[in-house]
């Protein structure tokens, strides 16, 4: 045992030396952008010349574009207002479909025995495991087959299929340590299903239907690829209209973009991880 | 309420009024497009798009090899794309374990509340948007990038690396995307392993190095094989990190698949393209289940 | 007819395995009016089944329950008046202790200024005047308890179910809260029915107990009668020691109601009965309390049994002593254990002569179980 000693200790000092490799690993990239996003060199960001709010203003409208060069790649606040206006509209809907289906879905396989009990558990993980370009072109195939019109509402219902699925395993994580004689409770002292449900059920999962929204809500606003087969010629969201511009090539604009989207999705998916994370 | 009704009766209607959405939601937007695209697979290509009723199996056979001669021809291109798409995924697997493997160990000696706080940090990348990702490594690695930018400042070389639009860079960029799906299934298995047995492995006089062979990583495998499974199904099917870190000189069977239905509409051959996908993933799920069940029934 | 009838109660599960479990087996018991009813059993027996059952949680596969004469078959749970003591207690965390009190008036639609003055009433009743606002997780074992017991009893039900509610509890509170339920049974007036797998405590508690295994009613009978007088051998093992000969009888004396049974072995045994003739196959149930240690100046007969001690288990009040009594029969004695009296320096191997009353010997008909 001793012997292992010291290179025990020299591979513990090794492993967190690791650790902060790992962690720059996971970090720099991101932190590099939020840098460049404040460069003022509009031709190559990763040469700093100056401090400058230019490109954030650009989104929010607040600057004008100097160079007819620059005008040419810089999207105009309407526009970008427009496609965030679609991402939230769709975000918000699919979400709040999904969180009602997924924890509809959840209550069921918690609290009954059916003999297709294991059926329904494979088929809400399928959508979650198969490739987003399989579920997204069969998605196209199905609605350019039955003739529905491309658009918001075709990228809602898309969503909506896979996002159940994540609100199901979060909710069903949360009614797994939950008391089940609460609900007996409940019944034995004169409340009805829904009286039951609305006051006792409810309340004891709802950290886990909010964070499961939450975590529905930021993968919906970040869909790319199945939002890319879905969506009709009118029907921008955010991620796609950024894709559009990073076709066309690197800009500052697309930076600022990037950092904003970043920050939002940080924000709601902590709060969404603290809610699952609470102890019931 | 249901009246006049047994308790197992009314409970039966409560658990059909809860499965009806997700059994309406999964059978039309899931089940049955999935079916028409097997469908489609088989369907031959309408000229100008759209597809022809009749039995069409060459879909199939200008990948594989036996096409209609005098319609297509076989293009052992799209067979080694698919193979090449297969290389830079089990690549990504990899380079994705060597990195997490070790993170995980580290992680799993911590004591609360820093590993929570360690854990949230590893966790939330994965949250970002994929595109905001994609673009810090474009900003990374392409000939003006951070990168050559560094090594050059620091006279390490004279000319620009050559970095993006290459295999190497759809790798790194699928790595980093995918790190969390492999970090988190190994964490959970280091998680619940019990050190008593490398104790007791070093105390019966194994060296480090076998104690590391014959303890530890056989009692990780069902967390290296889920991550490995759950990193290798969506690398396998990427078409956003190819066409941007790839360019035009990293082709994966995605950007086939999104080509076949976006620009030339030969919308069965992208269907049976997707099909050869969802078969490997098939394939691979069938053997993990088969793997796992026959790990427990061990265990028993 | 009866209060509350349990009629030919059938329930039969089907394990994982795939095996068919029997947890109710044709149980019958009229529940009286006012009464302390406890289903005693060991764990599986069937007992909490059958109190799921009278609360609703779960469906007879035949048989029915009948409260005054109307059958519950198709009511539902939250539309019986019956209330239900868990075994955890099952209090809603998310509520204070007055919001878990008043959940099932306020369900009712009991407005609020009556709500609060029966709360505060049912409060008192359990001794947590001042604990209104805290919450269930702030409270002691005991305390949740109680405030369980209020939960229900303020809904005034017909009858109040309790599932093992005081097996949480440690020892002394468990046997404080004995006595607390007895008293609060008698004062509301209300039928109990009291699932418990603790004979002591079904004894202490109960006006009748049912005893269930294996899904089947053993006796029912006041604890006096499941004491003095088990039906058949499971019910004099699981309630309080027994020991047990088996034999023929040989002998009947009509005129003293005195019968003599020989074992197998050729062992001679009295009992008080008159119930069994010549020739009859019974069983001898001789309670451990009921033989005592004589001296050697006591006659032989059948209502003496000798033998030496094997163990000697000192336990405060009585000592347990473990008695050889030939042919690889142990017999279990409790000898009152007092300083000045008779021998008090029992040691292993000591020679004992253990005699008994014939009345205190109890036949049951063998091959009944």
């Amino acid at each position: 045992m001793r012997k292992f000693l010291p290179s025990f200790k020299l591979l513990s000092g090794l492993l967190n030396v690791y650790g902060l490799v790992f962690l720059t690993f996971l970090y720099m990239p991101l932190g590099l952008i939020v840098l460049y996003s404040f460069n003022a060199n509009p031709i190559n960001m990763a040469v700093w010349t100056g401090f400058t709010f230019d490109w954030y203003a650009t989104i929010f409208g607040g600057a004008a574009v100097e160079t007819t060069f620059d005008a040419a790649f810089t999207e105009s606040p309407e526009r970008i207002f427009e496609v965030v206006k679609n991402s939230f509209l769709v975000a918000f809907t699919a979400a709040s479909i999904a969180t009602i289906v997924g924890t509809a879905t959840a209550i069921a396989i918690a609290r009954y025995n059916f003999i297709t009990k294991r059926f329904y558990q494979a088929l809400l993980l399928l959508p979650m495991l198969i490739p987003d370009i399989v579920l997204g072109i069969s998605l196209l195939i199905f609605f350019v087959g039955i003739g529905f019109e491309l658009g918001l509402m075709t990228i809602i219902v898309g969503h909506v299929t896979f996002l159940s699925s994540y609100v199901f395993v979060v909710v069903s994580a949360r009614l797994a340590g939950m008391d089940t004689t609460l609900e007996q409770a409940s019944a034995d002292l004169g409340a009805g299903p829904v009286t039951t449900f609305r006051r006792v059920t409810l309340p004891q999962i709802m950290p886990g239907v909010v964070g499961g929204f939450l975590l529905a809500f930021i993968i919906s606003l970040d869909d790319v690829v199945i939002t890319y087969f879905i969506a009709g010629v009118g029907s921008q969201t955010l991620p796609l209209f950024i894709l559009a511009m990073m076709r066309r090539g690197i800009r500052p604009q697309i930076t600022a973009l990037a950092v904003l989207i970043l920050l939002f999705s940080f924000v709601v998916a902590t709060v969404g991880l603290l809610l699952r994370n609470r102890k019931p | 309420m249901a009246f006049g009704k047994t308790a197992d009766s009314r409970r039966r209607q409560g658990l059909v009024l809860l499965l009806s959405p997700v059994t309406l939601l999964l059978g039309v937007f899931f089940l049955i497009p999935l079916g028409i695209m097997i469908v489609y697979s088989f369907l031959e290509p309408g000229l100008y798009g759209g597809v022809e009723w009749n039995w069409y199996p060459y879909n199939y056979g200008r990948i594989i090899g036996w096409p209609l001669n005098d319609y297509e021809t076989f293009e052992p291109i799209y067979l080694s794309i698919f193979l090449g798409s297969v290389k830079i995924a089990l690549l990504t697997v990899l380079v994705s374990l060597l990195i997490c493997y070790p993170a995980a160990f580290w992680v799993s000696r911590m004591s609360e509340p820093r590993k929570s706080f360690v854990l949230f940090l590893i966790t939330l990348p994965f949250f970002a948007n994929l595109l905001v990702r994609i673009y810090a490594w474009l900003l990374l690695l392409r000939p003006s990038g951070f990168i050559n930018m560094a090594l050059e400042s620091l006279g390490l070389i004279a000319q620009p690396l050559d970095m993006l639009f290459s295999s190497f860079a759809v790798i790194v960029g699928m790595v980093y995307i995918f790190t969390p799906f492999m970090f988190l299934p190994i964490y959970a298995n280091v998680e619940k392993l019990d050190f008593s047995l490398v104790r007791a492995s070093q105390d019966l006089g194994a060296p480090p190095v076998q104690t590391f062979l014959r303890v530890i990583l056989p009692l990780t495998v069902p967390g290296i094989a889920g991550g490995s499974i759950i990193v290798f199904i969506p690398a396998l099917g990427n078409f956003i990190v190819p066409a941007f870190l790839g360019g035009s000189k990293v082709q994966m069977t995605g950007n086939l698949i999104e080509r076949s239905f976006l620009q030339s509409r030969d919308w069965p051959f992208g269907a049976a393209l997707s099909l050869l996908i969802m078969g490997s993933v098939v394939i691979i799920v069938m053997f993990q289940v088969i793997r796992s069940t026959r790990q427990n029934r061990g265990a028993a | 007819m009866g209060f509350l009838q349990i009629a030919s109660a059938h329930k039969a599960y089907q394990t994982p395995e795939g095996a068919l479990v029997r947890a109710l087996d044709d149980i019958s018991i009229d529940v009286r009016n006012n009464e302390f009813l406890t289903l005693l059993g060991p764990s599986g027996c069937g007992k909490t089944t059958l109190l799921k059952i009278i609360a609703g949680f779960e469906d007879l596969d035949g048989g029915d329950i009948i409260l005054e004469g109307r059958s519950l078959k198709e009511v539902p749970a939250h539309r019986r008046p019956f209330n239900t003591v868990f075994q955890n207690y099952a209090l809603f965390p998310h509520m204070t202790i007055s919001q878990n009190i008043g959940y099932g008036l306020d369900v009712a639609g009991v407005k609020k200024p009556d709500r609060d003055r029966r709360v505060g009433e049912a409060l008192e009743m359990v001794g947590l005047v001042g604990y209104g606002s805290r919450r269930p997780a702030q409270l002691s074992g005991g305390q949740q308890q109680r405030v369980a017991l209020a939960r229900s009893l303020i809904l005034k039900p017909r009858v109040l179910l309790l599932d093992e509610p005081l097996s949480a509890l440690d020892r002394k509170m468990r046997e404080a809260m004995q006595i607390e339920l007895k008293n609060l049974q008698d004062s509301v007036g209300i039928t109990f029915i009291f699932v418990t797998h603790d004979q002591e405590e079904a004894l202490a508690m109960s006006d009748r107990i049912a005893v269930i295994s294996n899904g089947r009613l053993q006796q029912l009978g006041s604890p006096t009668e499941v004491y003095d007088a088990p039906d058949n051998e499971f019910v004099a093992n699981f309630v309080g020691t027994s020991n047990l000969f088996t034999g023929r009888i040989i002998d009947v004396d009509t005129g003293q109601g005195l019968v003599t049974m020989e074992t197998g072995n050729g062992r001679r045994l009295c009992a008080g009965s008159r119930a069994y003739g010549l020739g009859d196959e019974v069983k001898l149930i001789l309670r451990p309390e009921h033989l005592r240690l004589v001296d050697g100046d006591t006659p032989d007969g059948p209502c003496l049994i000798e033998g030496s001690v094997k163990d000697v288990i000192f336990v405060g009040s009585v000592v347990h002593l473990h008695v050889d009594v030939g042919f690889g029969r142990t017999a279990i004695v409790y000898h009152h254990h007092d300083r000045t009296g008779f021998r008090n320096d029992i040691e292993h191997g000591a020679h004992v002569r253990l005699a008994y009353a014939p009345d205190s010997a109890h036949l049951i008909a063998n091959g009944r179980g």
